[in-house]
């Protein structure tokens, strides 16, 4: 036995022998270095070693896109209340500077003890960055009369209109502006939304928010590809996204392209679609698992093609013209039929877990925030989820809220703030 | 090498830094300020208790129309003194506890008061069973009355009386949850607002010390939102019902209200009250 070992059998009996008092000696024996092997106290906080890790702010293209998605994500939809061009600027160099400040952490400024505090304190006086991303889009609506900023609306960005099996909700669709959180923990998040909205009350209103989550997955076994984290309806959710990590890809697919159709300034941007889709589960969990196979178009084990062993397979449904093995309409293969056309329609998907409540019904309110980016919105999102209309899974699914939005171009460094393009383009003064 | 949190504050200098940023008002400096609002609030009482006779004698009477017509304009005394009525819980929840404060809803027993009276008068559209309801809710007035009279006023309190308005008008009134009845939110919105611009008022000699260009902001926002609110404003020197109010107005109402409550909020610590 070691001297640890000895420690720990010592307070062990100590405990045992004197109930409270023993426990309240212990308790304030926590600090004892000696002790830091014991084990954890109920109320001992799970450690992470990743609070640090911070995603770069100014680039290209913004953070929080073809960034890995972390555990956590977050969709907030706001009303600019900007009443004109120069407010509007000052919104635009405020979430700037904030957006900086989070990503990058650093200690929160004190402030006379008098007053209430600049930050909320969450992550105490010295913010971590967490993993943070805040990702910037604009909606359609901001480019309305107030703002004089028509002309430079990107050609494909209009309301979400409902598709057959949505039941849109008025309260969590739409807004001028979305701001897409991405970190290690929901608090990282939560601590992000409140300063921004404690530092911008006169221009932005919270218009509805949907926060989400991604299971972690056991480590990938060396050379065997990662695998998707699973859905609310147990399926892995991702196994067919284009590869995030070549770039020639995600030029093809995510970003608009200097001399495309688009304005000048939309470079570097993307559409961002957002869709809350509640799933029945309890309707799901009761539907034979061959049926959820078929309907879905993979196993449900392994994520695997129907037929196949490995999430990672591609599906030959050139060998399967009738749908035999995998339907025709079965969800992966309308959302992606592999064939040579239908590559103009590929997305990044970028989607999170949600878990609301309960509605009225005693039925439980979850299903998936999905968010996905692409270069033209029309051949992406809108065709593939046409394609998807009248689906067998639509039976478990009411796509509730969501939004169209454009994601600004990156942010080049100091001398550049985000939004500055969109801004300088129909007012040629702007600068940095 | 990586620093621990407290050993970054200290070379920060964060730890070394004096934090206290203002000077507090003399409290001499706060008397009159004080003194003034005391009889400011005991005039709303005194209105309070007169139209709230007005009103319940109307409901008694089974008046239903009268009734009706005296429910907001008889509120807004009340709401414009709000933070000091407030110190007294037990009568703000018989005369004000709204409907969701209670998880038996209308039935709740202890649902008393103005909104319990609106419940009646406007959604079931009827004076009956009142009777009860409207003889203590006047007694509760009354009550109020003579316990405020009593009342030593902290200057803390009334001073941050301006910031409790705000919020109220943030929390309630902008989603008009406040008069769900009656739609009549507006005269309680107005009535916070008053409120709160009488505290500043009264204290602008104090603030403008301190720091004049906070004293302009706040003006700024108090006249956005009276010239939005007076958009609904009625013949009768009343308001339109909340329902009337456009979507654009309210948004143009969400980000005064907003900035009013984050700046109000630091109104105790420039004046160096704890």
């Amino acid at each position: 036995m070691n001297d640890l070992e000895q420690l720990n059998l010592q307070r062990r009996r100590v405990l045992m022998g004197m109930g409270a008092a023993g426990v309240a000696l212990a308790g304030s024996a926590l600090s004892c270095p000696a002790m830091a092997a014991s084990p954890a106290q109920v109320t001992e906080a799970p450690s992470s070693d990743r609070t640090d890790d911070h995603q770069a702010f100014h680039g290209k293209h913004q953070s929080g896109i073809v960034t890995p998605r972390p555990a956590s994500g977050m969709l907030v939809s706001f009303d600019v209340l900007a009443s004109d061009r120069e407010d509007l600027e000052r919104l635009f160099r405020t979430l700037n500077d904030r957006i900086a400040f989070l990503m990058k952490g650093g200690p929160v400024t004190q402030v006379d003890p008098k007053l209430p505090p600049v930050d909320s304190g969450i992550l105490g006086p010295i913010v971590t960055p967490d993993n943070l991303t805040i990702t910037v889009s604009v909606g359609a609506s901001l480019f309305d009369e107030r703002f004089g900023l028509a002309d430079a609306k990107p050609r494909r960005l209009n309301r979400m209109v409902g598709f057959p099996n949505d039941a849109l909700e008025a309260d969590c669709c739409h807004g001028d502006l979305s701001l897409q959180f991405c970190s290690n923990t929901t608090d990282t998040n939560i601590h992000a939304l409140r300063d921004i909205v404690k530092n911008l009350p006169d221009l932005l209103l919270v218009r509805w928010k949907q926060e989400g989550s991604v299971p972690p997955q056991a480590p990938a076994k060396p050379g065997v590809p990662a695998q998707s984290a699973r859905n609310f309806l147990g399926f892995r959710d991702g196994s067919a996204n284009p590869d995030s990590n070549n770039a020639k890809t995600m030029d093809s697919i995510v970003w608009v392209q200097p001399g495309s159709d688009e304005p000048a300034w939309a470079a570097n941007g993307s559409y961002q679609a957002v869709r809350i889709i509640r799933n029945f589960v309890e309707r799901w969990d009761r539907t034979p698992l061959q049926e959820q196979q078929s309907i879905l178009g993979r196993v449900k084990s392994t994520g695997a093609p129907m037929g196949g062993t490995h999430e990672s397979q591609v599906p030959d449904y050139g060998k399967d013209p009738h749908g035999k093995l995998t339907r025709l309409d079965a969800h992966i293969r309308l959302a992606n039929p592999r064939t040579a056309a239908t590559q103009a329609n590929l997305i990044l998907r970028r989607p999170f877990n949600y878990s609301n409540g309960v509605n009225k019904n005693g039925q439980l309110d979850m299903g998936l925030l999905f968010i996905c980016y692409q270069a033209d919105l029309e051949k992406g999102f809108i065709t593939v989820q046409t394609r998807l209309n009248g689906e067998p899974l639509e039976e478990y699914l009411k796509p509730v809220g969501g939004g169209y939005f454009f994601t600004l171009p990156g942010v080049s460094g100091e001398q550049d703030f985000i939004g500055r393009s969109l801004l300088a383009a129909t007012h040629p003064t702007t600068t940095a | 090498m990586k620093q621990s949190p407290l050993a970054l504050l200290l070379t920060l200098g964060l730890l070394n830094t004096p934090l206290a940023a203002f000077a507090a008002t003399a409290p001499l400096e706060l008397v009159q300020p004080i003194s003034d609002y005391k009889i400011y609030v005991t005039e709303q009482l005194d209105e309070l208790a007169s139209h709230t006779r007005q009103f319940t004698d109307a409901v008694k009477k089974g008046d239903l129309a009268t009734a009706k017509k005296l429910y907001a304009p008889t509120r807004v005394y009340y709401e414009s003194i709000e933070p000091i009525a407030e110190l007294f819980s037990d009568l703000d929840a018989s005369i004000d506890s709204r409907v969701d404060d209670h998880e038996k809803g209308v039935k709740a027993e202890d649902f008393t008061g103005f909104h319990r009276i609106e419940y009646t008068l406007f959604s079931q559209n009827s004076t009956q069973g009142l009777d009860e309801l409207a003889d203590a809710l006047d007694k509760d007035v009354k009550d109020l009355q003579t316990r405020v009279a009593g009342l030593t006023f902290a200057p803390e309190k009334v001073v941050g009386g301006a910031a409790a308005l705000l919020e109220e008008v943030a929390a309630t009134k902008i989603s008009g949850e406040e008069d769900r009845y009656s739609h009549t939110d507006l005269y309680d919105f107005q009535g916070n607002i008053d409120g709160a611009k009488k505290i500043v008022d009264l204290l602008r000699p104090q603030i403008e010390k301190q720091d004049a260009a906070f004293i302009g902001k706040v003006d700024k926002n108090f006249a956005t939102v009276n010239r939005t609110l007076a958009k609904y404003k009625t013949a009768d020197g009343g308001f339109e019902t909340y329902d009337k109010v456009k979507e654009n107005d309210r948004k143009a109402l969400v980000g005064p209200v907003n900035t009013l409550a984050e700046d109000l909020s630091t109104l105790r610590g420039k004046l160096g009250l704890n």
